[in-house]
């Protein structure tokens, strides 16, 4: 550590210009990371933020009108509001020029209730919400009562907390992102489970047993280019190959009615990222093979290893930071592609999670929501766009936490190992 | 083989000297090509058992390669080419039917820096023996204390057992290879310059070492420090340029050596006679 330190000291004195470099391009890259997580998270507070009522006079086509509404954005122009949405959510935004306001007004008595299906509805005073046909509401529709503009701080924060928790935890209207949540991590944590042995034992023939052979250069050429494919190629492939023909013919194995692994499902799409991450395995791995010092194979070959054994008990226990670099590379490619996914198994709507309590609790089969598929469609939806666009980034945030989130424990999980290694080479 | 080449491998030895003695390890007509170097030509060399053996000579004359021969880890090296013939305890080492791990088994090797795998005392020692298939606890750590023991490292390792191999110092760890060598029981040991790297005091009781373990191994030594090989070897084999020159006991080789070159290095007066 001190040592580390004196070096940077040392460094700095030196004005090398590489380390300024470094240290800029370094910081500006956490810059733009801190840019679009704040980005995203002002996008998904409008979210779950409440929109304060307004009682608005303003003269339209037909003469003066009034309405109460929220206000969902204002300008110096116009402002957006949405009235009581009676009919379908979505259905009742209006734009009203500036120029057209007699009179805005506040009113402390506002409420705005949500229902049960995300509509909102807004009233005055005590009254039970009457629609204009004259039918009312059953309580049991209603799942949120706020009096929007006597909000505290602390009211209107724990208010969007819990929005927010409800949007995550699949308690909200419309669902939630909860099973894309899990979707998209188990899907993670399948392909890990994948790419990895299948990857180091790739990564090991190549660099231990292949020497310079035909077919290992033929399989290096092919690594190299792999990973420059476009993702949705290898949905495409993944499609022919594994629900086309492997799926397919496995339902015709089984002779079931129903086509169970003929679609796209949670183990296609997993193994199709598996393939798309592969090449950055095998690389990485072999990376991490050559870095093992020469001395420590030969010691294990004196002692009578096989070239198995070696491996087995002195190069892999050496290179585990390496894998675990794979890993985190592997992740960091997989968690954020959307686009194969959606040929070989990610679907709008999933009727079941592909992790429940129900056995074999794994269902390899299922289709499986995303998030990244949710980010997709709600910014595209179109039906209510203020409102499908902040959820839109409040998924991409959640996104963007899951990604962080497993990185960052597989980063943990590195410098233990390395720590460990350290202590070892004292 | 022209006939100067007969000339010096008739004269490398003098014709009685190993007469009646058991071989550990014998060479003959030992060629050894890297890709493009000619490392090892025409070595003949016999090692007898439960003797210490040094081979000296200036560097890249081709001592390790000849180390590295009879356990087959030049096997390691791509481009590596050898003819001739090994023998260890009498059997063909480059026989297709050999086995290598059970071969490296019956030689172990220590090398020039100290190798410790990054694992614990008691397993770095451990490590061949499991190999070799040995399971039950008891039997391990008796014959990981019994290695211990034989390199002269217990008494200072024995409440260390489970810390990592690579805090203890150089010394510490060169003693612990060859604990580790030891302890699965070779019967012939490969040591290249294994002593370059320690201090003086390290030195002495690796030394000691090597002289005590000839009761009961075969040991081929690989020296630069002319002192270490009049010290401990019994036997003394000086190469030069990839030939073995002469070879004789180690008294007679560092008073009264018959080649003109073996004095030359050994008094230090070394010339480059190869051209």
């Amino acid at each position: 550590m001190g040592r580390t330190v004196q070096y940077h000291r040392a460094a700095l004195r030196r004005h090398d210009p590489g380390l300024w470099l470094a240290a800029g391009l370094v910081g500006l890259s956490l810059l733009a990371l801190a840019a679009i997580l704040s980005v995203l998270a002002q996008q998904a507070l409008q979210a779950f933020a409440p929109t304060p009522v307004a009682q608005l006079r303003w003269r339209g086509d037909g003469g003066e009108q009034q309405l109460l509404a929220a206000v969902v954005t204002q300008d110096a122009h116009a402002l957006v509001v949405r009235g009581s949405e009676w009919q379908r959510r979505g259905a009742e935004y209006r734009r009203i020029a500036r120029a057209d306001l007699r009179q805005i007004d506040w009113p402390a008595d506002a409420r705005s209730l949500r229902l049960r299906d995300g509509r909102e509805i807004y009233l005055r005073g005590d009254s039970a919400a009457q629609a204009p046909d004259g039918s009312r509401l059953a309580a049991a529709e209603i799942v949120e009562d706020v009096a929007s503009n006597r909000l505290g701080r602390t009211e209107a924060t724990g208010l969007m907390l819990r929005r927010a928790w409800d949007f995550v935890s699949g308690a909200a209207q419309g669902g939630g992102v909860f099973p894309a949540l899990v979707g998209t991590v188990v899907l993670v944590l399948l392909m890990s489970v994948l790419v990895m042995p299948l990857g180091v034992l790739l990564a090991l023939w190549l660099h231990e047993y292949a020497g310079s052979g035909r077919g290992a250069r033929i399989l290096r050429a092919a690594m190299a280019n792999l990973a420059g494919v476009p993702a949705v190629i290898y949905g495409l492939f993944g499609l022919v190959l594994f629900v086309n023909d492997i799926g397919g013919g496995l339902d015709a194995l089984l002779q079931s009615a129903t086509p169970r692994w003929g679609g796209g499902g949670l183990l296609w799409s997993a193994l199709t990222l598996a393939l798309l991450t592969l090449p950055v395995v095998v690389i990485a791995t072999e990376e991490g093979l050559a870095r093992v010092p020469a001395s420590l194979r030969h010691g294990a070959l004196a002692l009578g290893a096989t070239r198995a054994e070696m491996l087995w008990r002195v190069v892999l226990p050496v290179a585990r930071p390496a894998l675990l670099t794979a890993l985190i590379l592997a992740v960091a490619r997989a968690a954020g592609e959307v686009a194969p996914l959606m040929l070989v198994g990610a679907v709008k709507y999933a009727p079941a999670l592909p992790l429940d309590g129900e056995f074999p609790y794994l269902h390899l089969s299922r289709q499986f929501m995303h998030l990244g598929q949710s980010v997709y469609d709600l910014a595209l939806a179109g039906g209510d766009v203020p409102r499908d666009m902040a959820q839109a980034h409040a998924a991409a945030l959640l996104l963007l936490v899951v990604v962080v989130g497993l990185n960052a424990a597989a980063i943990v999980a590195r410098n233990r190992l390395r720590e460990r290694a350290r202590e070892l080479a004292v | 083989m022209s006939t100067r080449d007969e000339d010096i491998g008739a004269s490398v030895m003098p014709p009685d000297l190993l007469a009646g003695r058991d071989l550990a390890l014998e060479a003959r007509a030992l060629c050894l090509e890297y890709s493009e170097r000619r490392a090892l030509d025409a070595v003949n060399l016999q090692v007898p058992r439960r003797q210490v053996t040094a081979l000296i000579g200036p560097s890249g004359c081709g001592k390790s390669s000849l180390l590295r021969c009879f356990n087959r880890l030049n096997d390691e090296i791509a481009g590596c080419r050898v003819s001739g013939e090994v023998r260890v305890l009498g059997l063909d080492a480059y026989a297709p039917a050999t086995a290598l791990p059970e071969l490296r088994r019956r030689v172990g090797m220590v090398f020039q820096k100290p190798n410790p795998f990054p694992q614990s005392v008691a397993d770095n020692v451990a490590f061949g023996l499991r190999l070799a298939g040995l399971r039950s606890r008891l039997e391990i750590d008796d014959r990981v204390e019994a290695a211990l023991r034989a390199a002269g490292l217990w008494d200072e390792v024995r409440d260390r057992l489970d810390d990592s191999a690579l805090r203890l110092s150089a010394g510490q760890q060169q003693r612990l290879v060859i604990a580790r060598a030891l302890a699965v029981e070779p019967e012939v040991l490969l040591m290249d310059e294994p002593a370059s790297m320690l201090d003086p005091i390290s030195t002495l009781r690796f030394e000691e070492l090597v002289v005590a373990l000839r009761e009961r191994y075969s040991v081929l030594l690989v020296t630069h420090n002319m002192q270490q090989a009049a010290r401990v070897a019994d036997y003394t084999a000086f190469m030069q340029g990839g030939r073995l020159l002469e070879f004789d006991a180690t008294d007679r080789i560092f008073t009264n050596p018959r080649l003109r070159g073996t004095e030359d290095y050994i008094t230090g007066r070394m010339r480059e006679t190869r051209g």
